[in-house]
């Protein structure tokens, strides 16, 4: 059975592909943030599979700042499938840490094509691109051959990486696929992304624990899809016969009010009630409409996303209700402000 | 008060042109320049402060890698043009040390315009783009607007630099500017490009002290312009209005091969006796023909190349000639 290894386990990509490779028989390895604790990560659902072999996983604590962890790990576990998943994820940080964006991505992504070009057989390798490479698309929707005009740093950064990818790819053979990815959602999002503030919020609004939520930009509009779709493209796009970048999206935008609108009245809440916009979290650059034509994906590799947009808002509302409920024992019942 | 230019890479061909362009306008010119153990300041040795007529010229130690260090520098500088022209700039070495160059022309350029924010200067910024960054390009010839396909680890950098670039001047309102400069060779040029390989090669096969030359892709063209007038139209950018993006070129293209034959020619020799082609001076990845199209610099800043190839390459031959007789000759400059 082949051997997949994932930097960037403990993600919620990551996590998500790691189930996938598995339940098809991979052996699975991965890399997670040094000192991570597996238990309270979204790897814990996973943890009877802990172990080497078909149908395991293994995990690597490994910092993929310093330069040799890679090129020192790789070939003890000869991989047939590399998935480079891991990088700071966060748009609006990028602005702070633009030289962080930079070295963690940009360089993060070169070290890993070089220590993939050193393996014999190289393995194939995914890059997690993103659609901030497109930045201010001067066409929409966005495909595979759209010019790159990032406008954020993490956008700047996911940009080098990808043209690393490419040019790795026509200078040394390499089977090397870039993943152009649009936003994509789950109950493993990470909290300081929008869909998944809103989902928190709408939950702790419903038991009483909060009263308000601030927001950015409402009008913005994403192309969001559900992230277990995504994972399953980056998986299909290693096992097409010949590499390639493709662009990995639903191709329909939603706004933040929509998302407001889904999260919210799923709990029977008015989000009007309860939201307020704060000029500072805008962004300093706000990207133009994002919408990927995932023509290519749907071509080559018979892809297509199976979950529409509200019904991942509604499960992520679900699971944000459920899990506020466990950790703080409110119920329904108990709450002070029920709508 | 005069105005202070700070120089990243003054001690390189375009460092050091530039610093004595801007010590002639009067300009007080602070230049950033590594610790290394050999001495690599022969570029800007003329520049004392004496010879530059009362302007001064300083020198800072610094590092690209660095950027608390650099903060620090440019607060204590304050200057009011930040040229950004260091780089690890050899393309067939960024492969072979794709890591070293990344972090100091991607990663590098991140670290100096954070420094400006942190320090809360806003100078105007000028950063060295690029014709390497068309790579694969899919129209001729290169523009502004022409999309970027870079294929070696420099020209990635370098696209990352640029972009990098344009959002802080979009985000912050910075006068920044990025100079997408085709190539451009003087007497100057480091001796492992192409151009003073050959140069070089002629003046020792003329005086006997070398037989052969060996290069790699002689079929490989270049837009090649002088960089004496290259580094003109970084000061005009830098003195427009409204900062933009400018492509500096000659929109003409030439083969190695014609630059061998101009230059030997100039020195009566033949080439075809002298050049031995090796493959391992091949890139792993070549670029397709670059030539750019300037129109835009010659519209808003009134720029135009003045000094063709064929007047390059002998003033090349010329310079290496002159300087194997005598190290300490002055540098030929071009007629008229």
């Amino acid at each position: 059975m082949p051997r997949a290894f994932i930097t960037g386990l403990a993600g919620q990509d990551g996590s998500y592909l790691a189930e996938l490779l598995l339940e098809h028989g991979y052996e699975v390895h991965g890399t997670v943030r040094p000192g991570t604790d597996l238990a309270a990560s979204r790897l814990a659902p996973l943890g009877a599979r802990l172990g080497r072999g078909p149908g395991r996983l293994t995990v690597h604590p490994l910092d993929l700042n310093q330069p040799e962890g890679l090129r020192a790990l790789l070939p003890g576990v000869r991989p047939d499938e590399v998935y480079h998943l891991a990088a700071p994820s966060h748009v609006g940080q990028s602005f702070e840490q633009p030289e962080a964006a930079c070295a963690a991505i940009g360089l993060g992504a070169l070290r890993v094509l070089e220590a993939v070009r050193r393996l014999s057989p190289p393995p194939r390798l995914f890059l997690a691109s993103s659609s901030e490479i497109f930045g201010r698309p001067t066409r929409a929707p966005q495909d595979e051959d759209t010019p790159l005009a990032p406008v954020t740093p993490y956008g700047c950064a996911m940009a080098f990486a990808t043209h690393l990818g490419r040019a790795w790819r026509i200078t040394y053979g390499l089977f090397v696929c870039c993943g152009i990815l649009y936003n994509h959602e789950s109950p493993r999002r990470g909290e300081n992304f929008v869909t998944r503030k809103i989902t928190r919020a709408a939950a702790a609004i419903k038991l009483g624990l909060q009263d308000t939520l601030e927001l950015g930009n409402l009008d913005a509009r994403r192309d969001w899809g559900d992230a277990r779709d995504y994972v399953r493209a980056m998986w299909l796009a290693l096992r097409a016969d010949s590499p390639g970048d493709y662009v990995v999206a639903t191709g329909q935008t939603h706004s933040v009010r929509e998302v407001l609108a889904v999260a919210f009245g799923h709990l029977g809440l008015d989000w009007q009630r309860h939201v307020r916009t704060d000029p500072r979290l805008l962004r300093p650059a706000e990207p133009h409409t994002l919408v990927g034509n995932a023509a290519r994906a749907r071509q080559v590799l018979g892809w297509a996303p199976t979950r529409a947009f509200a019904d991942v808002i509604r499960e992520m509302t679900e699971a944000d209700l459920a899990a506020l409920r466990r950790q703080t024992g409110v119920t329904r019942a108990d709450a002070v402000h029920p709508g | 008060m005069p105005k202070k230019a700070f120089i990243t890479g003054i001690t390189g061909q375009d460092g050091s042109y530039l610093a004595e362009l801007l010590l002639a306008k009067g300009y007080e010119v602070h230049g950033l320049v590594r610790r290394v153990s050999t001495f690599n300041r022969w570029r800007i040795d003329h520049l004392g402060p004496e010879a530059a007529g009362g302007a001064a010229l300083h020198l800072h130690y610094g590092d690209m890698a660095e950027g608390s260090a650099l903060a620090r520098l440019l607060a204590r500088i304050q200057p009011d043009e930040v040229y950004h022209l260091a780089a690890q700039s050899h393309v067939r070495v960024s492969f072979d040390m794709p890591e070293y160059t990344t972090d100091i022309v991607a990663t590098g350029t991140v670290r100096l315009l954070e420094a400006l924010r942190e320090v809360g200067l806003r100078p105007r910024f000028y950063q060295a783009a690029s014709s390497e960054m068309f790579g694969q390009a899919r129209e001729t010839p290169q523009r502004e607007t022409t999309p970027f396909h870079p294929r070696s680890p420099y020209a990635c950098a370098k696209v990352h630099a640029y972009w990098i670039t344009v959002n802080y001047r979009e985000a912050y309102g910075l006068f920044a500017c990025n100079g997408i400069l085709f190539n451009h060779e003087s007497p100057r040029r480091g001796e492992n490009f192409v151009t003073r390989k050959i140069s070089r090669a002629v003046a020792r096969i003329a005086a006997g002290r070398q037989q052969k030359l060996e290069l790699g892709n002689l079929e490989a063209r270049r837009d090649w312009g002088y960089a004496r007038e290259y580094v003109e139209a970084m000061w005009r950018m830098l003195q427009q209005p409204e900062p933009d993006d400018y492509v500096i070129a000659t929109g003409e293209t030439h083969s190695v091969r014609e630059f061998l034959e101009v230059a030997f020619a100039h020195a009566g020799l033949d080439w075809r006796e002298h050049v031995v082609v090796d493959p391992r001076h091949y890139r792993p990845s070549e670029v397709d023909v670059l030539v750019g199209d300037a129109s835009k610099a010659r519209q808003r800043l009134g720029w135009s190349p003045r000094v063709r190839f064929a007047e390059l390459a002998r003033l090349m031959v010329d310079a290496d000639r002159a300087w194997l007789a005598d190290p300490a000759a002055p540098e030929p400059v071009p007629a008229g």
